[in-house]
């Protein structure tokens, strides 16, 4: 059994040109990345084909802890048909996703900038960078910082303003199969409705993501995350404006999220995001002065992933609309975890800037996922980690509150 | 732009906790100018998120060999220190845009504040490539982190200045510049941003003081190229390359701005890293 895993593996890496995490629907990878993939040290089989278990490998860190199911030509191809499509908003004309791996907001720029490295086409849908009425020119550097096992970002949601997004990019996004979430911020109740209003009907734009805790700008639309009655009088502003898909993207810098969660879904939204940054410091490196130039900053990356799974897993039993996960993910095992807690899609941020090319590859990775597991749809992947409901796990008093 | 894995093949410290590190990728050397930079993604993957942007040192196409210069101040370049030939490394590369050196320029005035050297010595190759004559002026705190003559060309004058005078002049390197003035047809410099601002102060009103004929000047008669454009960069007489802490490198992010001198935000990976001095407010007011 081992002798055969490792031919099959080394084949993998020096004949075959495309990774057996790649779908057969995949198959326009280019050179240089498999190139890079092969360079790496070579994953560890999890699991044979038919043992059945999670073949989750756990710990360890380091690029060889993703899950690699062994490639046969059968697994291939039933990962291939392995149902992926998700629709987050079936009640407003549906947002049909190809796949549940989208790229977060902020991460992505506007699907254009990463397009040279990167297959827009094949990621499950694109949210944009934080759009708002008006230009903004955003907070002073430094905006970015690395921290431990994260980074600290305040870009102050510089933007062109709503019109330019919508001359400048909506013509391009009309020709992609992919969908673009437009993500929106504001200061009051009538910005965002402005800005909903004016993204309605615009070919190329297929949903919008309300950004109502962005941390890192006096007015960036916070204090609507910290408050359910402010949280549900935007999102129902917003969707009394719009038929749009709307996704509306909440914030861990709250006590209880739940509230805010209900709030949110009450008042019309198609699905929830969980979840924004945290809000952080740095200090700078000779200790005089906070390192950013505004401060404040927001914390992503792996170091949230405990957060994010957090709340995903309070929110997704306290409403029924979709869950939309994001915070910390780097691999295969992230997704099954966020898909686990009751996310039914996830989206992939900082990770980006590490390595562009890890959202298709994760599509690819999940298929195999689901193909080595015997499924045809990834949807048996989404709340096995869930108490049965009905009974909040809160209530049994298993949580933490800083 | 491209991601290429680029594998190490020499790694040697040239000064205390400086290195210059070789790769051979050819991908990225044949489309490489000087002042663009490489974002390089280290092993640890655990801990540290973002990749490292590094100033292209030199890019040899013949060879494929493409180097960086940097100094270890965290755990990513400690990393890349301990790497051996062979090893790999994720790169995505070549980004931003490069020095516009114009056609006629004949004598470039190179200024590098210390690691700043990283940033200009691929600009000392291509124009004595192009039969230009180069000068670097190099500053440095001390004598101990003068950038070694050896790994700079026989054609190039070289002149140092050191903080506390144990090597060269004792003072700014800006100190230096005004005796180049009126020979140098271009000035290109790369450092810490209080040297970039002085250097931009002095360039400005330099065509003034010189009474020196306007470059382009038959040929671009009274045509106004946008700012920021190639043209433009190539008709100013300093260009400075920019440093700012990263994030994705592309221009997706909006982590690397500085502001311009119109009051837009300028992405140092994207607009940059190469800058005109005036199309940067170097007292700016967020």
């Amino acid at each position: 059994m081992k002798a055969k895993k490792k031919v099959v593996t080394s084949g993998r890496a020096g004949a075959r040109p495309a990774s057996p995490a790649r779908t057969s629907r995949t198959p326009t990878v280019r050179r240089v990345k498999s190139a890079i993939v092969a360079a790496r040290p070579v994953a560890r089989a999890a699991g044979s084909p038919g043992d059945g278990s999670s073949g989750a490998v756990t710990g360890g860190g380091g690029s060889s802890s993703t899950i690699v199911p062994v490639a046969t030509p059968e697994l291939d191809r039933a990962a291939a048909a392995v149902d992926l499509t998700v629709d987050l908003a079936p009640d407003h004309g549906g947002l049909r996703l190809e796949n549940p791996i989208l790229v977060a907001s902020g991460t992505f720029g506007y699907g254009i900038e990463y397009g040279e490295v990167v297959d827009v086409e094949r990621l499950g849908a694109i949210c944009c960078k934080g759009t708002t009425l008006r230009p903004r020119i955003g907070n002073p550097p430094p905006r970015v910082t690395e921290t431990p096992g994260g980074m600290l970002n305040s870009i102050g949601l510089q933007n062109p303003g709503v019109d330019a997004v919508i001359e400048r990019y909506a013509p391009l996004w009309r020709e992609w199969r992919v969908p673009v979430i437009v993500n929106v911020a504001g200061e009051s109740i009538a910005d965002y409705v402005e800005v909903a209003r004016r993204l309605d009907g615009v070919p190329g734009v297929a949903g919008i993501e309300l950004n109502i805790s962005c941390p890192n700008v006096g007015k960036g639309g916070l204090q609507f995350a910290i408050d359910a009655e402010a949280a549900g009088a935007v999102t129902k502003a917003v969707r009394r404006t719009t038929d749009l898909p709307l996704l509306v993207k909440l914030s861990p810098n709250v006590a209880d999220v739940r509230p805010i969660a209900r709030a949110v879904a009450a008042a019309g939204a198609d699905a929830l995001t969980a979840i924004n940054t945290l809000s952080g410091i740095a200090v700078s490196r000779d200790r005089t002065r906070p390192l950013l130039g505004n401060v404040f900053g927001g914390l992503s990356g792996p170091a949230i992933k405990p957060v994010a799974l957090r709340v995903v897993y309070e929110v997704a039993q306290v409403v029924d609309i979709p869950v939309v996960a994001i915070g910390g993910i780097v691999e295969l095992g992230d997704v099954l975890d966020f898909l686990a807690v009751g996310a039914v899609a996830v989206q992939v941020g900082t990770a980006i800037f590490a390595d562009p090319t890890l959202p298709v590859r994760l599509t690819g990775e999940l298929a195999a996922e689901c193909a080595r597991r015997g499924l045809d749809s990834y949807r048996p992947l989404v709340g096995t980690a869930l108490p049965g409901r009905p009974g909040a796990p809160s209530s049994k008093g298993v949580e933490y509150r800083p | 732009m491209r991601l290429v894995a680029a594998e190490l093949v020499e790694s040697r410290q040239i000064l205390p906790g400086q290195w210059i590190q070789a790769f051979h990728a050819p991908d990225l050397a044949i489309g490489s100018r000087a002042g663009q930079f490489v974002h390089v993604r280290t092993g640890d993957y655990s801990g540290l998120v973002l990749r490292r942007p590094f100033s292209i040192n030199t890019a040899d196409v013949a060879s494929g060999i493409v180097s960086i210069h940097f100094r270890t101040v965290g755990r990513g370049t400690e990393w890349l220190t301990h790497l051996r030939a062979g090893d790999r490394l994720d790169v995505l590369g070549p980004l931003g845009r490069p020095f516009e050196v114009d056609s006629r320029s004949r004598h470039l005035l190179l200024v590098a504040g210390g690691l700043g050297i990283a940033g200009v010595r691929m600009l000392v190759d291509e124009a004595l490539r192009d039969g230009r004559q180069v000068v670097v002026l190099f500053g440095a705190a001390t004598a101990r982190e003068v950038y070694p003559s050896s790994l700079l060309p026989d054609e190039v004058e070289y002149v140092v200045a050191t903080d506390d005078g144990s090597l060269g002049h004792r003072g700014f390197v800006t100190d230096l510049v005004p005796a180049y003035e009126a020979w140098a047809d271009q000035a290109f410099a790369c450092g810490p941003q209080p040297m970039l601002a002085t250097l931009s102060r002095l360039a400005a009103g330099r065509r003034e003081r010189l009474g020196v004929a306007k470059l382009g000047r038959k040929r671009g008669a009274g045509r106004q190229d946008p700012p920021g454009s190639p043209a433009a960069r190539r008709k100013s007489f300093l260009q400075v390359a920019l440093e700012q802490n990263m994030g994705c490198a592309v221009g997706a992010c909006l982590g690397c701005v500085v502001m311009g001198a119109g009051g837009q935000p300028q992405r140092v990976c994207r607009e940059g890293p190469v800058f005109a001095s005036d199309e940067i407010a170097w007292e700016a007011r967020w």
